[in-house]
């Protein structure tokens, strides 16, 4: 059987037919540093052909537009992001932003780093993590471009988040993950199932350390592009057997998380997680959690 | 020590640079703005934090586009162009005559800031001829030292090679010391 037919099978047993789908470029607003009718004005009148996506505060799709979003002034001065749909939901889940302490792993290219700059309106402190040195750069350059000033970026695994001796209102879990095929079409050429479980197991090490680095009723937010249980419900089932973490409800895009995969029960409150299968924005999950005192 | 290099570059757009010094910091060749919260409560050690003011490499500042929108709010050489002049400053050009809308009565040899008709800064230039009077409409009215553009420089030159351990080595990343030769 060839990995296509494996993943696609798993796909079906989990309810969804796969199908390549063309997905739309995304962009979200930076209210923080103009507001949100102005800059759609300004791009409406480049040409660019918006459409708000219904599910997002701060979100439009590219319907149309001749030239690079990505190289127009507007983006240039940060008065908006390009971050995919669904990547836009998972800062929008914490309860209360402004004046936190937020922890963002994981946090090149920046897309989230921004949002939850932007959601606090520059106020509280984002410490935001990112493993790999090359990637810091992307990261640096676009917290200035969008005139972050709430944010201090480490080099920092975030299996190692203990080591700032800091704890946090809010930690937001962008895993690195195996991602989907919608978003990258040689996903099959290059995805195996151990890659999936080997990803799982990373994604359990940084969970963990997060854990400990969460205050008391700090909120916790997971949230991956991948499509495979492992690295979702599969990982959150096990972090409410042994991390002290209950899951709250989100109100959001996406339909329940599963709690029966493959055969095998969950914990019933597994349903309160989304999971958001390929149609209109790309494959999602997320949940949030709460530490326990 | 810290403020002299913020202020000396400042001085030449006549502006006094509005900064607590005490909130600022610098790391190896790097100068941040952080509000006190941050001082207070990050740990040393940090890649970059707050606002990003710039940095020195030799003898040469180099600011950042936050510093130069900081000193645009306040009274300073400053000058306005349409939006055909503004995009092709962002894309690396230098400017004429017939593209700036106002300026504040800029002299040959000045640097001023760029703003779009939004009044935001996209970079800043040096002024090559006075601009009032009967200027030569072909002639390079502002030359350009920075712009916005440098963002997507920047990303380009990452992607191509990823060997520079700072931005500073780029090539392509002008000095404002090395406009003046």
């Amino acid at each position: 059987m060839s990995s296509k037919q494996f993943f696609v099978n798993r796909y079906k047993k989990l309810g969804w037919n796969y199908q390549q789908l063309q997905l739309k470029r995304a962009i979200r607003i930076n209210t923080m540093n103009a507001p949100r009718d102005i800059v759609v004005s300004r791009l409406e009148s480049l040409g660019i052909v918006l459409k708000k996506i219904p599910f997002l505060r701060d979100g439009y799709w590219i319907n149309k537009s001749k030239f690079s979003v990505g190289a127009t002034a507007e983006y240039l001065l940060g008065l908006y992001s390009i971050q995919k749909a669904a990547a836009q939901i998972p800062a929008t889940l914490f309860n209360e932003l402004e004046n936190k302490m937020v922890l963002d792993t994981c946090a090149s290219p920046g897309g989230k780093t921004i949002q939850l700059a932007n959601l606090m309106n520059n106020s509280g402190i984002i410490v935001a993590l990112e493993l790999k040195l090359r990637k810091m750069f992307a990261l640096t350059n676009q917290l200035e471009r969008s005139r972050v000033t709430n944010a201090a970026v480490y080099n920092l695994d975030a299996r190692e988040a203990c080591k700032l001796n800091m704890k946090f209102d809010c930690v937001l879990l962008d895993m690195p993950c195996s991602g989907n095929p919608i978003t990258d079409t040689d996903w099959f050429n290059k995805r195996t199932i151990e890659d999936v479980h080997k990803n799982a197991r990373r994604q359990r090490q940084i969970l963990t350390e997060a854990v400990k680095v969460t205050k008391d009723d700090g909120e916790i937010v997971y949230a991956t592009c991948s499509l495979e249980p492992e690295e979702n419900e599969f990982n959150v089932d096990w972090a409410l057997a042994n991390l002290n973490l209950k899951l709250e409800e989100i109100n959001c895009h996406g339909e329940k998380g599963l709690t029966n995969v493959f055969g095998k029960n969950l914990d019933r409150s597994i349903k309160k997680c989304k999971r958001i299968w390929p149609k209109q924005t790309q494959g999602f999950f997320v949940c949030k959690l709460k530490k326990q005192k | 020590m810290i403020m002299t290099e913020l202020t000396d570059f400042a001085t030449q757009f006549n502006v006094n640079i509005p900064l607590d010094e005490s909130c600022i910091v610098r790391n190896r060749n790097r100068y941040y703005l952080l509000s006190k919260k941050l001082k207070q409560q990050v740990p040393k050690g940090f890649f970059y934090a707050g606002e990003y003011l710039g940095a020195i490499k030799g003898a040469s500042f180099f600011p950042s586009f936050p510093l130069l929108s900081l000193l645009a709010k306040r009274k300073t050489n400053k000058l306005i162009v349409d939006k055909k002049t503004a995009w092709l400053f962002i894309c690396g050009r230098d400017i004429f005559q017939q593209g700036i809308i106002k300026e504040n009565n800029l002299k040959k040899g000045d640097h001023a800031l760029v703003l779009n008709e939004h009044n935001e800064c996209l970079g800043f230039g040096k002024i090559m001829h006075n601009l009032r009077g009967a200027p030569d409409a072909k002639k390079v009215a502002v030359k350009n030292i920075l712009d916005i553009g440098d963002f997507l420089r920047r990303e380009k030159h990452t992607s191509k090679s990823q060997q520079y351990s700072s931005r500073l080595q780029r090539p392509d990343r002008k000095t404002h010391k090395q406009t003046h030769k």
